[in-house]
């Protein structure tokens, strides 16, 4: 499949500060991608350069096929949300309704519908919407715009986390109606885990992992027994961490496990159990070299 | 749709700032000249200026820099280019000269003919400049108003992107160049035929400055909306 983002060679700078250091991504279409990261790492410039709201220092990007900047063939077909969206003195409604002429596949009614889910209060001034108000206006526009390529920056701040289920529930129902290709950074990655198909870790302005979901989930398991045991179901396995109280040992190992292993785990009285999404991205993002470990077990 | 009208119809989706606004300020202030000169007698026959004219001026070119400011990050968000984005705001900038310049105009002839609304008051005729014929009172409203609102959209622009050093960097260059340009008029001893230049000006000639000034305005907003990021 041709990538819906191509990104090559791709570095932000800030006088000598990088923002993104010599990124290279492809994302395919027709998928939901997660980018993670710490703050700071890079995650809402790299949008921003997707959009054509800011330019690369050095590299180059492709969103369908062409660079996103002054675009706009490309940017009809983009929708960005980002949380810190700056409006002017608009309500609720003359954002919808500016919204609904730029989308070439608006949908009204999904825009009334979430505006409801929401309870969106459409007379209201977008400056005095509570930081939730503001997300879910933000989560509105986003989905009714239906565009081919739709990029989330941490669309939630500040929702509940009832508002926050029904922005999962609606993408993924709207995901399965019409795909697109979604791009979405957030910090609470257990919770979008469920959603996503491929996760991009940034770290620093570098991407230090992508992978796919899935793998990712059963790559990577904390082993616990006696340290005896331990050692010898581990081998020369890489391991990112060892705790050890008395004869007990904790090890966190890296690579899918065979059905084998799980058959000497028991054997060995062995404890197996795999590590979330969030604790695999925390060791990541904290250890640059965790990172290449996956790539090469993976 | 044609983004430039997507971008000057998203401007008025919210038209208090710039239809409302610049029209109830100049009601008011026209308001409060009339009852003042109602207090004051006239003396037989003097024209009385007043200057409140130019509110209208001030609001057009505030709402130019908000357009650029505070409009911008979301039409942006929207899909526009930065280029549409400037044209299109451009486009409505002089499609309001436009029509507020005829308001004017014919607002300045019903002064004309109701001797000046009863008081002699010189609201909308403004000596030299906009005292001539309806429709060049109609052409220098248009180019002043265009010129303020294109160079009010500079400045926000340069507001966006640089923030207040720019803003006053901005300020001081404009500053400078006047200087400059003051002091090698003394160098070459050109102030004569500057001032013979000025006086042998005629209103229409000076419309016609204003445009070209106008022209030079927008083509420097033109520059500096490709560098703005948002």
């Amino acid at each position: 499949m041709t990538p819906a983002i191509s990104i090559t060679g791709l570095t932000r700078r800030y006088r000598d500060q990088f923002a993104l250091n010599d990124v290279s991504l492809d994302l395919e279409a027709g998928s939901i991608t997660g980018l993670l990261g710490r703050n700071g790492a890079g995650k809402t410039t790299l949008l921003r350069i997707l959009a054509g709201q800011e330019f690369p220092s050095t590299g180059s990007v492709q969103v369908l096929g062409a660079g996103p900047a002054e675009n706009e063939a490309v940017l009809r077909r983009t929708v960005f949300v980002r949380e810190d969206q700056t409006y002017p003195d608009f309500a609720v409604r003359h954002a919808l309704r500016a919204a609904s002429w730029w989308y070439p596949n608006w949908d009204a009614e999904l825009a009334d519908e979430l505006q409801a889910a929401f309870e969106l209060p459409a007379g209201r001034a977008i400056k005095k919407l509570s930081r939730g108000m503001r997300s879910a206006l933000g989560i509105t526009i986003g989905l009714a715009a239906r565009a081919e390529v739709t990029m989330f920056d941490e669309p939630y701040a500040g929702l509940d986390a009832v508002a926050r289920h029904l922005f999962y529930d609606r993408l993924l129902a709207d995901y399965a109606e019409q795909p697109r290709t979604v791009l979405l950074s957030t910090h609470l990655i257990d919770e979008a885990a469920g959603l996503l198909e491929r996760v991009v870790l940034l770290d620093r302005g570098r991407v230090v992992l992508q992978a796919n979901a899935d793998e990712l989930r059963g790559s990577v398991t904390r082993v616990s027994g006696h340290a005896l045991a331990v050692a010898e179901f581990i081998g020369g396995r890489p391991v990112w961490e060892r705790r050890r109280v008395a004869s007990q040992e904790s090890v966190v190992l890296v690579g899918a496990l065979s059905e084998a292993d799980h058959v000497r785990a028991r054997t060995l009285h062995l404890n197996l159990e795999p590590l979330t999404l969030q604790q695999v991205v925390v060791h990541a993002a904290g250890t640059p070299e965790a990172g290449i470990q996956l790539r090469t077990s993976a | 749709m044609n983004t430039w009208i997507k971008v000057a119809r998203y401007h008025l989706v919210q038209p208090v700032l710039y239809v409302a606004l610049p029209w109830s300020i100049l009601a008011f202030t026209f308001l409060v000249n009339l009852t003042i000169l109602g207090f004051i007698p006239a003396t037989d026959g003097q024209a009385r200026y007043v200057g409140a004219l130019s509110s209208i001026y001030v609001v057009v070119c505030t709402a130019g820099a908000v357009m650029t400011f505070r409009s911008l990050p979301f039409g942006l968000a929207l899909g526009a280019s930065r280029r549409s984005f400037y044209i299109g705001t451009a486009l409505l900038a002089l499609a309001t000269a436009v029509l507020y310049g005829l308001a004017l105009a014919v607002l300045s002839v019903v002064e004309g003919s109701t001797g000046g609304w009863g008081v002699s008051m010189h609201f909308f005729r403004v000596p030299y400049l906009l005292d001539g014929p309806w429709y060049l009172t109609w052409l220098t409203s248009l180019v002043g108003l265009a010129l303020l609102h294109v160079y009010g959209m500079w400045y926000g622009l340069i507001y966006r992107r640089w923030s207040i050093v720019g803003l006053v960097a901005f300020i001081c260059a404009q500053i400078i160049a006047l200087l400059g340009g003051a002091l090698l008029a003394t160098w070459a001893g050109a102030w004569d035929s500057i001032g013979r230049f000025f006086t042998n000006l005629t209103a229409s000639g000076l419309t016609g400055l204003l445009a070209a000034l106008t022209a030079v305005l927008f083509a420097g907003g033109l520059v500096t909306v490709r560098r703005v990021t948002v």
